[in-house]
């Protein structure tokens, strides 16, 4: 098991345009589990990664938006312990398991 | 008061020229010992005086790291916050050493262009720094632009999209203008005062900056003085209290009395704790403040602080750049009801929907204009809590009765 990773994490998180977003609201009624609209509509996205079971309701969200607010931002991950030690050469151990690549393609970029 | 930026003749003399500058300062260090710059400023710990305080060294580096000769130095004399003078000052009066500061950066990142963006109700600075120009060997192509006066035109990415695209408002980052700036290239947008700091360890070296300094965080600022018998701009080391700027400025009506420290982004303080405080980012920091833009404004005891912070937040929902909306519709909200309670109006619910905005709207824009405005919002709440208390249930005023 990853430490670093925990399964439930999809690695993605939710990025929005707030000099685009139009209080549309169609975000949070795909995903009210993570998007709460405030009190004039315009979106309140709950921090941190999104879970992975709903990351297929996540990617609806940013699809359903009509004009093209969200997306979906893979989030890097520390990438120093993957890397041998500068002075000994030793790789890190136990070593990282392979990067999972997400399963649909990614979101139209903007 | 320990002048360093602003040593040499009387301000009131007007731009220093050029001669003058050169025979007090000596020539600018030649292209080895540049080399040691960017080390040398983060060695000093210069940050950024901007007001977010960011290390001017390591901006220095990032921008240079992805320059390949290309990047572009922004010197950023906007200066939108309506309580800080100190840049065109700074500008008005020594604006070669602001130039050297531009020639060094442009050297150091790797720019054969800089932008002056001047104010451009700053009349008196952009008229020196044209004149500066004119002076002195042209080293690097120096263009001057003048944003139109807005609070949110200084802000860097609204600076990179002015001078592209003649539209001063800011834009959603990443990627941030040290990424991708004006012309598409890596841009080093600094403070004008922050690049003359990085004239003077060019010449004097870091141990000679870290002398300066009552606190953690070494070196001298422009601090922007008002509500004072003499207000103006001085020349402090960092550390100094709001009790020694009192002092040096002809004092107040009484020892305590708020402070709105760091502008209209900033925070109001109370009290003769607050007055002994150090003006330290360091120590500012660890008590949930910022040094800001170096303005302190002291507020007389006759003043009422609900209807002065009544009176920033209408300023501020006005200098939304209308983009996003939780900025729009949240500042205009919270301004109005401000104004309900400074004007003994307040609905039932005004000021618990004001403590609740200054969580909700934080970080919802794509600058900081929300954050800083519910900041300060915050603050005033705690400062003048009784006096919020009063204007909504009492429906007086404890200050002016």
């Amino acid at each position: 098991m990853n430490a670093r990773r925990p399964f439930m994490d999809s690695g993605f998180r939710i990025e929005i345009d707030r000099t685009v977003c139009d209080a549309y609201g169609t975000c949070a009624e795909l995903l009210p589990e993570l998007i709460t609209l405030d009190e004039w509509g315009y979106p309140i996205i709950a921090a941190g990664n999104i879970p992975e079971p709903l990351l297929n309701h996540a990617r609806q969200a940013v699809e359903s938006c009509p004009i093209v607010a969200l997306r979906l931002a893979k989030v890097p991950t520390p990438q120093a312990e993957t890397r041998p030690d500068r002075q000994t050469g030793v790789p890190p151990w136990p070593p990282r398991p392979p990067q999972q690549t997400p399963r649909k393609s990614m979101p139209r970029k903007r | 008061m320990t002048a360093r930026l602003l040593s040499g003749p009387a301000l009131n003399l007007g731009a220093e020229p050029y001669d003058a500058h050169r025979q007090r300062l000596g020539a600018l260090p030649g292209k080895a010992e540049r080399a040691g710059l960017i080390p040398a400023i983060e060695a000093a710990g210069l940050l950024g005086r901007g007001g977010a305080g960011f290390p001017v060294g390591r901006k220095w580096a990032s921008v240079a790291g992805r320059s390949k000769g290309q990047a572009i130095v922004l010197a950023n004399g906007a200066e939108g916050e309506p309580m800080s003078m100190k840049d065109r000052v700074l500008m008005a009066t020594r604006p070669h050493l602001v130039l050297d500061g531009v020639e060094l950066a442009a050297d150091a990142v790797g720019a054969k262009k800089a932008v002056l963006y001047i104010g451009s109700e700053h009349a008196g600075a952009r008229v020196a720094m044209e004149a500066a120009l004119r002076e002195r060997p042209r080293v690097v192509d120096t263009r001057i632009v003048t944003p139109p006066v807005s609070y949110a035109a200084g802000e860097e990415s609204a600076a990179v999209r002015f001078v592209n695209k003649g539209d001063p408002r800011p834009v959603t980052v990443p990627p941030r203008p040290f990424e991708k700036g004006i012309d598409g290239k890596p841009t080093l947008v600094q403070n004008v005062e922050s690049l003359a700091n990085a004239a003077l360890i060019a010449r004097y070296g870091a141990a000679w900056f870290r002398e300066a300094g009552r606190a953690e965080t070494r070196g001298t600022a422009l601090v922007t003085v008002s509500g004072v018998t003499t207000p103006g701009v001085l020349e402090v080391e960092l550390g100094t209290t709001l009790a020694d700027l009192a002092a040096w400025t002809g004092g107040t009506a009484s020892v305590g009395s708020p402070v709105l420290l760091g502008g209209y982004f900033g925070s109001w303080v109370a009290g003769p704790d607050a007055w002994q405080m150090p003006l330290d980012p360091a120590a500012l920091r660890a008590r949930g403040l910022a040094f800001g833009c170096g303005v302190v404004g002291f507020m007389g005891d006759s003043a009422c602080g609900v209807a002065a912070t009544a009176r920033i937040m209408d300023y501020m929902a006005g200098s939304s750049a209308a983009q996003c909306g939780p900025c729009v519709y949240g500042l205009r909200a919270v301004a109005d009801a401000t104004a309900r309670v400074a004007t003994f109006a307040a609905h039932p619910d005004d000021l618990r929907r004001l403590r609740g905005w200054t969580e909700s709207l934080v970080g919802r824009g794509a600058c900081r204009l929300p954050d800083g405005t519910v900041g300060l919002l915050r603050s005033a709440l705690t400062v003048f809590e009784t006096d919020w208390a009063a204007h909504t249930a009492q429906r007086r005023c404890q200050v002016r009765a």
